[in-house]
């Protein structure tokens, strides 16, 4: 998988013909290879046999909605990248898409250059984690006695837990680790792994950095990997602070 | 309707606090009632015991009782006079009915208008609610269409296109703008239809020639899509309706029918009637996508859209059953509808009640 569309193929999982004509045209016109699929039992049913870089995904589907749809998928362990797309854009369902395991939310109608960019920026991010975890040492992470797969998204706490990553949780590590020691700041962690405003604060960050204590510290509320820099960030120190 | 709402609760809680002064007022009434013949009782008894001293004391009884009438005296005994005690009873039991019967009497009427006012709060909150769910669903149905829309227009202006892929992207939205055309003549019909602002007529029309008008009409684009569309309705069967709203419902029927079979490339749709205990029965039964049979209640409800790829440039707008439930149901009709599954076809059924003197 590469970030330049050629051969990177997109999934479409949309009810109405039109629409769904509509953004695979413009999707192979930018080079990606595209399949469609008309509700949710036909998208599941496709992802069982085949891959793909990223599914757009209808929210209002006949028979298993959207939401339903990826949070099925991340069940079964597929971390295949998920762009909602959907006639409701108020902000409860845009943190409902989220919280189910999509990347991005985009409200109908949308701008086709909006959408184009979304789709290239949700790819380009799952580029850079790949990239950043194609070798043998950056594949796997290991401080305080755990141990994390960021290609398997699975973990081994130092209790001897086995712990299954959601994919945000797997990026989230992946940017403090590759800033081991230094600060990063909310809004970077934001940029980095969700590339856009989309949540209504940086306090959906502060969430995803209690849950990685709650798996990776020994006590989550004294925490030595995991440091909130009050006011700035996060500082991740793979050594445990002293 | 917010002021409305202010009096009505106002009002509500001035009955609510009257009906518990009345309740007090019951109750107090009752105890000074009993206070009152205790000390009736109470007097009467000295005035006994004063004309027994008297007695005792040697005073004569034409003179005590001259002294005290309410008591009478047998072989040197005081006692009250039995009329009197009559009286203390009657007077009691009178009080007690008056209590009863004009409290339970202000209670009810108190009660009834609680009720009234109540139920009416409920079903304009109701209402309210109902609105704003309709409000959310009409708006989203309209963002899929104008999405479409809005992203054929953008491609247009930012891609190089052949003719044939202009010409398909005017066809697409001319489709859309017909889609949202029809959804809007359907949301106006289908919110006269809630608001019961339907005039509806009750007259004898002949079926066969209502279906027959309607059929014509869309024999043209059933041939296009490959449908064919027989028609077995003997001439005579005459059903009680609105001359309107019997050809919206066997028109929006059959553009569903439509609907349903256009995706599979083509099929049949066949209509029948027959008179049935003083009702007539057209049945519709197609080829098309069918729908799971749990799907058949919510098939009538508005918003509900069932065939996920409804043909080609006809969308449902998931208003047309719902109207034609309506419809029928304003009537005194029925409409039922049955599938073995998705793809097994669909058959409707609508029963009317049959004109007098019908000729079956």
């Amino acid at each position: 998988m590469s970030a330049t569309p050629s051969g990177t193929r997109v999934l479409v999982v949309e009810d109405d013909p039109h629409l769904a004509a509509g953004v695979m045209e413009n999707l192979r016109a930018e080079g990606y290879e595209v399949s469609t699929a008309g509700d949710g039992e036909q998208a599941l049913e496709w992802l069982r046999e085949r891959g793909c870089a990223l599914i757009v995904l209808d929210v209002m589907l006949p028979g298993i909605d959207g939401f339903g749809v990826c949070r099925t998928l991340r069940e079964q362990g597929n971390n295949t990248p998920v762009l909602f797309l959907t006639a409701r854009g108020d902000p409860v369902d845009r943190v409902r898409g989220l919280e189910s395991g999509g990347d991005d939310y985009l409200a109908k109608p949308f701008h086709l250059q909006e959408f184009l960019l979304r789709v290239r920026a949700i790819l380009r991010r799952w580029d850079w984690y790949r990239s950043a975890s194609a070798t043998a040492a950056t594949a796997v992470l290991r401080f305080g006695g755990n141990e994390v797969d960021f290609r398997a998204f699975r973990a081994r706490a130092w209790n001897g837990e086995a712990q299954e990553l959601t994919e945000k949780e797997a990026m989230i590590l992946k940017v403090l680790a590759e800033h081991a020691g230094e600060i990063v700041s909310r809004e970077d962690l934001l940029e980095r792994v969700w590339g856009y405003d989309v949540f209504p604060s940086t306090r959906t960050v502060d969430n995803f950095i209690l849950r990685l204590r709650k798996r990776f510290e020994k006590d989550p509320a004294r925490p030595r990997h995991f440091l909130t820099v009050w006011g700035v960030g996060y500082r991740f120190l793979s050594e445990g602070e002293p | 309707m917010k002021a409305t709402r202010v009096f009505q609760l106002t009002v509500l809680v001035l009955l609510v606090v009257s009906a518990v002064q009345v309740g007090y007022w019951i109750l107090d009434q009752r105890a000074y009632t009993i206070d009152k013949v205790r000390a009736a009782r109470t007097a009467y008894a000295a005035q006994t015991s004063a004309a027994q001293a008297l007695l005792d004391a040697g005073v004569s009884a034409e003179r005590v009782q001259a002294l005290l009438p309410q008591i009478v005296i047998a072989g040197g005994h005081a006692a009250l006079a039995p009329q009197v005690e009559e009286a203390l009873r009657t007077e009691e039991r009178h009080r007690y009915n008056r209590y009863a019967w004009e409290g339970a009497f202000f209670l009810l009427a108190l009660g009834a208008c609680i009720a009234v006012i109540a139920r009416a709060l409920r079903v304009e909150a109701r209402v309210l609610e109902e609105q704003e769910n309709f409000l959310a669903l009409v708006s989203h149905q309209f963002k899929t269409p104008l999405a479409s829309l809005q992203l054929s227009v953008e491609t247009m202006a930012l891609r190089t296109l052949s003719a044939e892929q202009s010409r398909t992207l005017t066809d697409r939205m001319l489709a859309d703008l017909a889609r949202m055309e029809a959804m809007v003549t359907q949301i106006l019909e289908s919110a006269r239809l809630e608001r019961g602002r339907v005039e509806f007529k009750s007259e004898p029309l002949e079926l066969g020639a209502a279906v027959a008008r309607v059929v014509a009409h869309l024999e043209e684009r059933a041939r296009q899509e490959r449908i064919r569309i027989s028609c077995d309705i003997e001439p005579g069967l005459y059903v009680v309706s609105d001359p309107l709203a019997l050809d919206v419902v066997v028109r929006n029927i059959l553009e569903n029918a439509l609907a349903a079979v256009t995706p599979l490339g083509g099929g049949s749709i066949a209509l029948s009637a027959r008179a049935l205990n003083g009702e007539v029965e057209l049945s519709v039964r197609d080829s098309g996508v069918g729908f799971r049979p749990a799907d058949g209640a919510r098939l009538f409800e508005r918003f509900t859209r069932l065939h996920p790829r409804g043909g080609g440039g006809q969308y449902g707008t998931g208003l047309g059953l719902f109207i034609v439930h309506r419809l029928m149901h304003l009537g005194q009709g029925r409409v039922r509808a049955h599938s073995e599954g998705v793809g097994q076809g669909a058959h409707f059924v609508l029963t009317w009640p049959a004109a007098q003197g019908q000729r079956s």
